[in-house]
């Protein structure tokens, strides 16, 4: 009877999950083959036509291959994920509020800037500019912690606007509520607010957060 | 005989891995063998569709797999139920259970259980 696991070995070539489970799996493939070999020839079939049909009964091990893959991946896609994307995300919305908070309670106050002379219902942008400088370091360390995991360059990216996007998340959420709830605001001040929101603490925290992370980004090659 | 779609059959082998190794650890092909046997041959399990179940299975703590002796005297890759398996298996037969009787109630598709 040929080596069943060399022809496994031929026709999966090397799995890349390290050399023990590579063996391991092609180990295992090979006596579950020669089991279904031994069972045709208890049926009467000849030794070598056995063999042969037993390495058959896989159509496509190309395809086989990716699903052995992904099943053993799966988990260790999640992880690296997390790793590189989740955490100095986390991190960078927590350190990003954190400081929203502190510099409220004991910084100077927001300046604000009205839309209108019609203060009362009018929309106006809030600049908090101690808070708008400390962004850089957030966005640095976001971009560095994810690049230090083993990211790509769009990990680090959005890792470090993290805390800008997911404020962009809420007013979009808060948005449809805001038109079907609030009826007696009209609709173009609940646009107008949306756009200055967005501006005021989505684009315009962008950027100190880019510029705090440019010198972190890195083209690397991700891990999976 | 109509063969059953690859994604139902995903989805039903993990619940059947779980309830035969419930009884008693098996092997890869005794596992693909007795679930053939079992089911009169409506679900079958090659090498291709049985192990990337198995290392799936393995990978979220259900089953864990051990090298062991067997009755032949060759060594084999014996699956055993893991803590995680059993409180999975409770929930799948639910599952299932109530798939069929939606499908029975729907399009007349008999319940077994």
């Amino acid at each position: 009877m040929p080596d069943n696991r060399e022809l496994i070995q031929e026709r999966l070539g090397k799995l890349g999950l390290g050399t023990r489970r590579d063996e391991e799996i092609v180990r295992e493939l090979g006596e579950h083959l020669e089991d279904h070999a031994a069972a045709l020839e208890a049926l009467g079939v000849a030794q070598d036509a056995a063999a042969r049909e037993a390495l058959d009964s896989v159509s496509n091990w190309a395809e086989f291959r990716e699903d052995l893959l992904a099943a053993e991946t799966e988990e260790t896609i999640m992880n690296y994920r997390t790793k590189v994307f989740w955490l100095p995300a986390l991190c960078a919305l927590i350190l990003s509020n954190g400081l929203l908070a502190l510099i409220q309670i004991f910084g100077p106050l927001p300046r604000f800037y009205w839309l209108s002379q019609d203060m009362s219902m009018r929309p106006y942008f809030t600049f908090i500019i101690p808070w708008l400088i400390s962004q850089p370091v957030v966005g640095a360390v976001a971009a560095y912690w994810s690049r230090r995991a083993g990211g790509g360059l769009l990990h680090q990216l959005l890792a470090a606007l993290a805390p800008a996007i997911a404020l962009l998340g809420l007013f979009l959420v808060i948005l449809p509520f805001s038109v079907i709830m609030e009826k007696h605001v009209s609709h173009d001040i609940q646009l107008t607010g949306f756009l200055v929101l967005t501006v005021t603490w989505v684009l315009l925290p962008s950027l100190p957060l880019l510029v705090g992370a440019a010198p972190f980004l890195r083209k690397t090659q991700p891990q999976c | 005989m109509i063969g059953i779609d690859t994604r139902i059959k995903r989805g039903s082998g993990e619940l059947a891995i779980l309830a035969l190794l419930d009884r008693e650890p098996l092997h890869g092909y005794e596992i693909s063998k007795r679930i053939a046997h079992v089911t009169g041959g409506v679900l079958q399990f090659n090498l291709a569709s049985l192990y990337p179940l198995l290392y799936r299975m393995e990978k979220r703590g259900w089953v864990k797999g051990q090298w062991e002796e067997a009755k032949s005297g060759r060594e084999r890759r014996y699956y055993h139920l893991t803590r995680a398996g059993k409180k999975q298996l409770t929930p799948l037969r639910e599952e299932w259970s109530l798939f069929f009787q939606a499908l029975h109630r729907i399009a007349g598709v008999a319940h077994a259980g």
